[in-house]
């Protein structure tokens, strides 16, 4: 092998292919902490002398859209993902354990959603929900977002059930616990590394998600996160240490997030394997 | 049957106080299933039928009366200049982002495919475009791609009189948009690939070098097919993303330059739908597209399968 032979290559070729991936994520980073004047003069240098300065603008502008459309993608981000998490829980363990034909069937159904583009049902979608009163409302585009992803909670939960002995639920079941009591107690903290995996995809698509919150919750009512920033292009236009610093406080919490729970995952894959 | 019959409890016919109802089964539907059931059927499936309903219309939002057109839309869509265009900017976004990340991926995995700090810094580096809104990739890149953005500056640094246009000029701006997704992309693909080689087991690598393989031969011949599941799903995931690619278009070029030389087929049915405001015309729009993502997921899922089943 020649790794064998030339130990050095292989890092030295993997830390270049990293460096120069990593190009554009260096731009947007050191460009938070550059003068305004700076960035568009030279992008790629360090910042000289680094400033604060556009992350305190961002922050405390007052016409700015930070701080109204961040509670605004906290709120919708989290009740969504608590939400799907719960409902497809539910049914992928339902779906996992009644192997009928009808239920292949909402298996297959589901499936299918998968691969739905957003653009194909999104006209009708404002129709839908002006006719239960939801457009342009957090509620509206929640209910959205949990129709939409629902089906990728259930083909992870369900895929997940496969690994759980039935005899567990039977034994619970014994011992004289409902349907209901079985799932909560015995079931659901089994699905753990499941339930994290579920809560990180879901969570960074539903932060990040730029198309479903403009169409249903805006434009004339607000904003989340990233339309705001999409809207914010214009008034930052001449102003790009601006511009980098809202999307380096926009992505933060979702990278925070992210970084957070992966541990978590981690453990609970651990964990489950030392115990298995 | 023995589904249920595994569920029942002891003893529930016999003690009265039972809060369980007379259809067990069907309480058990209501409470587990129907919750996230009603709720896709209501914002997906529904939809799905509604648009199909919606296409065979004239519906628009300034016209007073909506009457019933049958397939008229989909005549015009296929003698619509913009459709069409919108059909190979797609087809041409699909096959970049779906050949070179998963290329890109693999090469970048086999690197990768060590134990170590260094690798597994690494590949965070590659995760984390993933885990970043495509709104905030989509502005960094349109500042290094810009006229004058680092990558022009460099150019004209080594002595390039009149670098490229890279969003500007309409013969590239596709490719440049394109390259972005496969940037964006590029980490799933390097997880999935890593995730592969994982199961490749060491002994068969051992046993083609002892039968006297060299590295390439033993990449293709023992590492390339074990892999074929990774290959699955990246290239399915990369099919449907691409189908679906809106928000980079929206963010760097918004359709142009000049007419329609990135708008994507995502991109005209919003435009037609929510701008235009031609419901019916964008309804047919967004069937044709239906139709195409689900013929393309099969036959690829179908071909890769079946290269899967014969390992």
């Amino acid at each position: 092998m020649s790794g064998s032979r030339l130990p050095w290559v292989r890092p030295l070729v993997a830390l270049v292919i990293g460096a120069v991936f990593f190009v554009p994520l260096y731009i947007a980073l050191i460009n938070v902490f550059k003068a305004s004047g700076q960035v568009a003069r030279d992008t790629m240098s360090l910042p000289d002398p680094p400033t604060l300065d556009n992350l305190t603008r961002v922050l405390t502008d007052p016409g700015s859209l930070f701080w109204p459309s961040l509670r605004t993608s906290v709120v919708v981000t989290s009740l969504s993902i608590v939400i799907l998490t719960l409902l497809s829980a539910m049914l992928g363990h339902y779906l996992a354990r009644h192997t009928q034909w009808w239920s292949r069937a909402v298996m297959v159904l589901l499936l299918c959603g998968l691969m739905i583009p957003p653009q194909v049902i999104l006209i009708p979608v404002t129709q839908v929900l002006k006719s239960l009163g939801l457009m342009s409302t957090l509620q509206g585009l929640i209910l959205f977002n949990v129709g939409y992803y629902v089906p990728f909670g259930v083909f992870v939960f369900s895929g997940f059930m496969k690994g759980i002995p039935r005899e567990l639920e039977e034994a619970a079941a014994i011992d004289g616990a409902t349907r209901w009591q079985t799932f909560w107690r015995v079931v659901f903290p089994l699905l753990r590394p499941a339930t994290a995996s579920v809560l990180i995809f879901l969570g960074v698509w539903i932060w990040n998600d730029f198309l479903n919150p403009l169409i249903i919750y805006g434009p004339r009512e607000g904003t989340t996160i990233m339309t705001g920033v999409y809207k914010s292009l214009g008034q930052y236009a001449a102003d790009f240490g601006g511009m980098f610093a809202l999307m380096f406080l926009a992505t933060l919490p979702i990278l925070v997030f992210y970084l957070l729970l992966q541990k978590q995952f981690v453990k609970g894959l651990t964990g489950g394997a030392t115990k298995g | 049957m023995a589904v249920s019959t595994t569920h029942r409890r002891p003893g529930t016919l016999t003690r009265p106080g039972s809060r369980r109802p007379a259809w067990p089964g069907l309480w058990h539907f209501l409470t587990f299933a129907a919750p996230g059931t009603l709720v896709y059927t209501c914002l997906v499936l529904l939809p799905i039928a509604m648009s199909v309903g919606y296409s065979l219309t004239n519906q628009a939002l300034l016209r007073p009366n909506t009457r019933f057109v049958g397939l008229r839309n989909y005549e015009l869509l296929f003698r619509d200049e913009t459709f069409l265009s919108s059909l190979r900017v797609t087809t041409i976004l699909t096959l970049i982002v779906v050949i070179v990340p998963n290329v890109l991926g693999v090469a970048v995995a086999v690197v990768l495919d060590r134990r170590g700090w260094l690798y597994n810094a690494l590949r965070s580096v590659f995760f984390t475009p993933m885990v970043i809104s495509s709104v905030v990739i989509s502005v960094i890149w349109t500042r290094v791609l810009a006229d004058d953005g680092p990558i022009n500056q460099g150019l004209r640094a080594l002595g390039v009189a009149e670098p490229p246009g890279w969003l500007s000029d309409p013969d590239i701006a596709l490719y440049s948009l394109s390259s972005i997704v496969c940037w964006q992309m590029l980490g799933f693909c390097v997880v999935v690939y890593l995730a592969g080689l994982q199961g490749v087991p060491q002994e068969l690598a051992e046993a083609a070098a002892i039968d006297g393989a060299g590295p390439l031969r033993r990449f293709w011949k023992v590492t390339w097919p074990l892999l074929a599941p990774a290959l699955t799903i990246n290239t399915v995931v990369l099919l449907i993303s691409a189908f679906k690619i809106f928000d980079h278009v929206k963010v760097i070029t918004n359709g142009g330059p000049g007419t329609g030389t990135t708008a994507s087929v995502a991109f005209v049915v919003l435009q037609e739908g929510f701008v235009e405001n031609r419901t019916g015309y964008a309804s047919a729009e967004a069937v044709v597209m239906l139709v195409v993502i689900a013929a393309l997921s099969v036959v690829t899922l179908r071909i890769l399968q079946r290269r899967e089943v014969q390992l």
